[in-house]
């Protein structure tokens, strides 16, 4: 699961090193990613919100 | 037990029959002939010369109201049409050319080359492909006869803001509304096909991060259409309640939200914005790289920058909003996660130049299209960006500066990337190149003649003209002069790529081989030209290492 | 030949660009105008600083663009590398955006704040949108009225010679004091329009049911202009926004003038008009409020705007109570909106009496404006 969110984070930056892309690409099931990539997407909005209530709030 | 085991004989007959040449054949000389033959083909790549030709059609129906608009606005006063009257044409315009020519044109192109880049015989379902283009012409009837009604077209711009489009809507708005519902079935059954072909029908050993770039963008953008589109769906059906049955939703009086209509518009028009790009990067993405001799610098990195656009287009969509009284925080979410696209959008840009850094490039049609893509694209990227900052918007929302921003994202966007990508794959549909003289006429006219249009729309636009004017101040009347030229030049210069066309389905021009360009990779490129009928019957070799874009 | 094509437009591309950017710059009628705001002035920087950097970025990404086009051109003899990934690279032009875009976020933030900050404002002015008109309400100083354009129809339609500030002139300017905060509350009577003055950098929809607001201190007295931004129908392109900007005690002289007019305007409503006072007057009333539709002549543009000319309802006796009833109160079901609640009754008697007596019509009715004043009361 660690492993996935890793990969998640690559992808949300848009760059990952070829080794590790390998890797990920060797694991059986897609759902450890897909699951962590709706998860990735939902901290996402929540942290952009947080970063605009604190620049609102200061 | 025994109905169940009846049919299996008759597929194992008809497995034979497919390997047999001369079975099949005999097979296909069923099918009816003349029109008919359009109306019932459930072949991918009939129908997807059925779309392209569609989308052309509704190309010159929307450009020539873009045209009579122009022709409004060459001079300041009313000169040429009535207000109520051009209301109508900018709407019908911004509609026809959304709807039924860029969305279209790439369906087409997906229906087309996704089967043969895949190595799949078919689109995984048909039939129902065959049914959602006939909705198209279906739905554009409807929506052009609403012209001629009592009280006119649809004339509340192509984002029909309510209340103007219910409360204060001409009567035809519910036949507007049924030309939508039947253009977003259409577009929801045709992604559904898509998603189903790319995930099921890849050839033996084709992983996902081995597609061509092309697959990769029409997969996300088919999972955004199927997102968004039922919004857009839900949205006009409040519509028609409000205008027909005597509910409030938009309506303030009834303790209606005109303010959520726009929220709810926007959260499919967001997305659907990117749904008319996605593609056209998948199309740059497989035309720089075969005329650079090179392959595709981080194909991994585009593949996730495509998702990240797409994650991103659904927490955007207030940004067409910053001046409706939204509240500081959603004002400040929705402008931070906007400039935020830039990023991923500039990932591309970046890789497409690395991909022609150190290549040996050579300047074909369809390499000229592209590379005009990329840096009219970046204009209109970088004025995004311009936009994305709300207090500055506060002075460009609404104004021209947008009108210049989204045309060239989408003109010499999305329409050049659809040019280039007929020109690339002109010689494997048909089977000759397209001629050269003419393609290249047709290009330095399209160049200058789309510039010479949208570029001045900034200064008009930041001088102060608001969008959607049929009459304005005398100050931007210069401005006004160049767009109307340089709209006419580009419209009338499009007739030079139907005789393109045309050349090419008459077969008249140079004779193209397999590998029809020199540096092209991909399955499509291992069929003859033109590609028959039937391809792929049986699935083609592919060797990872040897055939991914992704390889080492 | 196409490589000359190439050289000579990246040469054009090089020689133009500096020049245009300059002309961008200086230029009034080419870029968006500084104000006569703190908050335009700061909009103004903020606007250029994104601009020079989008060109920065511009020149950058295009410069190594035709660069690699000119250098590794195939009829050059280049020959292709095979390098197709590079994460340092990759990193690094990820990670440069992301801080460009952080910077320009911060000045952003600031003036976004700024923008919302409309306490303590010493003079509201509600404005309100209708179809195609705007009015201001002075909602401590008891004055209200409508502004309308005030370009003449014949200008429109090119019979006479366009004025200087055709299209963006009106009939009753909006008149604020400079040096004080005003607020304005936005609000629509009918579909969404958008207040926008450029030169006060003030943009704001006015949405029916819903209450905006946004606020200005303009620093210069002079006349600003602007124009409904939002589409909100066929006459969209002809309501604009006149802004005076006077000195305090011009200001409140003219806050007199107003009032004075407004009693006067109270008063002749009790009294008898004349078939010719009214007539004249309705003309007038007639070309602001009824010619977009209904036409200059009376000839309407059927079936949606029904003519006036000749119409049974206009022409006859037994049409009058009718006639009086849909200018007052609208028909319901079309787009006829009803002028009871906006118009004075002055104005109401007198138009009613001009569509009745005009174009032939003939009727030699005199509505006084008692008649309108009992029938609104009732």
């Amino acid at each position: 699961m660690l492993r996935a969110l890793q990969a998640v984070l690559a992808a949300f930056f848009g760059v990952q090193s070829e080794r590790n892309r390998q890797r990920d690409f060797q694991q059986s099931s897609p759902w450890p990613y897909i699951l962590a990539g709706l998860f990735m997407a939902g901290v996402f909005v929540v942290l952009v919100l947080l970063v605009a209530r604190w620049a609102a709030a200061s | 037990m025994t109905s169940r085991s009846l049919p299996r004989p008759v597929v194992q007959q008809s497995a034979s029959e497919a390997t047999a040449g001369g079975a099949a054949a005999g097979h296909h000389a069923h099918q009816p002939r003349g029109l008919l033959r359009w109306v019932l083909t459930t072949n991918h790549k009939e129908i997807g010369t059925l779309y392209l030709l569609f989308a052309l059609l509704m190309f010159f129906i929307g450009g020539t109201m873009a045209l009579v608009v122009r022709a409004e606005l060459f001079q300041p006063g009313m000169t040429f049409i009535l207000p109520e009257f051009f209301n109508q044409m900018t709407t019908m315009h911004g509609l026809i050319m959304v709807f039924g020519a860029i969305m279209p044109a790439f369906v087409g192109l997906a229906n087309w080359m996704v089967p043969v880049q895949i190595g799949a015989p078919d689109m995984a379902l048909p039939r129902l492909n065959n049914f959602s283009f006939w909705l198209l012409p279906v739905s554009f009837t409807i929506l052009l006869s609403t012209l001629f009604m009592e009280g006119g077209g649809p004339n509340f711009g192509w984002t029909f803001y309510a209340p103007l489009s219910t409360t204060y809507a001409p009567p035809s708005t519910s036949f507007f509304i049924l030309a939508m519902h039947l253009a977003g079935i259409s577009s929801i059954l045709g992604a559904i096909n898509i998603i189903a072909t790319i995930l099921n029908l890849r050839t033996p050993n084709m992983r996902l991060m081995d597609m061509p770039l092309f697959v990769w963008t029409w997969l996300i953008t088919a999972f955004l259409l199927i997102a968004v589109m039922p919004v857009l769906a839900g949205v006009i059906t409040m519509m028609l309640l409000d205008i027909n049955f005597g509910t409030s939703f938009f309506d303030a009086a009834g303790g209606g939200d005109p303010v959520l209509f726009q929220h709810l518009f926007w959260f499919f028009g967001h997305p659907e914005v990117y749904i008319m790009i996605l593609p056209a990067f998948g199309i740059v993405s497989a035309i720089v790289p075969t005329f650079a001799r090179k392959r595709l610098f981080g194909y991994a990195s585009m593949v996730y920058a495509t998702a990240s656009i797409a994650i991103l287009s659904f927490v955007v969509w207030a940004h067409h909003m910053f001046t409706v009284g939204l509240p500081l925080t959603a004002q400040l979410f929705f402008m931070y996660s906007t400039m935020l696209i830039a990023v991923p959008t500039g990932v591309k840009v970046f890789n497409w130049i690395a991909t022609l850094f150190r290549g040996s490039i050579s300047f074909e049609l369809p390499m000229l299209f592209s590379l005009a893509f990329i840096v009219q694209f970046t204009i209109g990227g970088l004025s995004g960006v311009m936009l994305a900052i709300a207090p500055a918007d506060f002075q460009y929302h609404d104004t021209y500066f947008v009108v210049a921003h989204f045309h060239y994202v989408l003109v010499p966007g999305a329409v050049f990337a659809i040019l280039a990508a007929a020109y690339y794959w002109l010689p494997k549909w048909s089977g000759v190149y397209p001629n050269v003289k003419l393609g290249l006429t047709h290009f330095w006219l399209s160049v200058i003649g789309v510039n010479l249009t949208f570029f001045p729309m900034h200064f008009s636009g930041l001088a102060g003209m608001p969008r959607r004017i049929p009459d304005y101040a005398l100050q931007f009347a210069d401005f006004n002069l160049l767009s109307s030229i340089g709209g006419f030049l580009f419209g009338i210069s499009q007739l030079l790529f139907v005789a393109v066309v045309i050349l090419c389905i008459r077969g008249k021009g140079e004779k193209a081989p397999a590998q029809a360009w020199e540096g092209a990779e991909g399955l499509e490129w291992t069929l003859p030209s033109p590609a028959p009928l039937h391809t792929f019957d049986t699935p083609p070799e592919f060797v990872p290492e040897r055939d991914s874009p992704s390889r080492h | 030949m196409l490589q000359l094509l190439y050289r000579s437009c990246g040469l054009l591309l090089l020689l133009t660009g500096p020049a245009l950017a300059s002309a961008i710059n200086t230029s009034s009628g080419w870029n968006m105008p500084p104000g006569v705001t703190d908050i335009s002035r700061e909009i103004y920087s903020l606007h250029m600083i994104i601009f020079w950097i989008c060109v920065a970025i511009a020149v950058v990404v295009f410069g190594v663009m035709f660069w690699s086009l000119f250098v590794y051109r195939k009829s050059k003899g280049a020959k292709p590398a095979h390098f197709h990934e590079n994460t340092t690279v990759e990193v690094i032009w990820t990670a440069i955006p992301l801080a460009i875009l952080v910077i320009m976020a911060i000045p952003a933030t600031a003036t976004l704040k700024k923008i919302y900050d409309a306490s303590d404002a010493e003079i509201d002015i509600l404005v309100t949108g209708y179809q195609w008109r705007w009015h201001y309400q002075y909602l401590d100083q008891d004055i209200s009225f409508f502004s309308n354009l005030g370009t003449p129809r014949s200008q429109i339609l090119g019979e006479e010679d366009k004025g200087d500030f055709y299209l963006l002139e009106v009939d009753n300017p909006l008149v604020l004091p400079v040096g004080k905060k005003v607020r304005f509350l936005f609000t629509s009577n009918d579909v969404i329009h958008a207040w926008w003055v450029p030169d006060l950098a003030i943009k704001k929809d006015t949405i029916p049911g819903f209450i905006n607001e946004s606020w200005t201190i303009i620093n210069e007295p002079g006349t600003y202009r602007g124009q409904c931004a939002e589409l909100c129908g066929q006459d969209h392109a002809y309501m604009p926004i006149e802004v005076r900007a006077v000195t305090e005690e011009v200001w409140l002289s003219w806050l007199d003038e107003q009032r004075e007019t407004a009693a006067a305007e109270a008063a002749s409503g009790e009294r008898e008009w004349t078939l010719a006072e009214l007539n004249e007057r309705g003309a007038g009333v007639y070309t602001t409020y009824c010619a977009a539709c209904h036409q200059a002549d009376g000839s309407g543009m059927p079936p949606a705007f029904p003519a006036l000319r000749g119409n049974p309802v206009m022409t006859s006796a037994e049409g009058r109570d009718k006639h009086i009833n849909a200018v007052l109160f609208g028909r319901p079901g079309t787009s006829m909106p009803g002028y009871g609640t906006t118009l004075s009754v002055n104005d109401l008697a007198a138009v009613i009496t001009y569509e009745r007596n005009a174009w032939g019509n003939d009727t030699g009715d005199a509505v006084q404006p008692s008649e309108i004043r009992a029938l609104l009361d009732r």
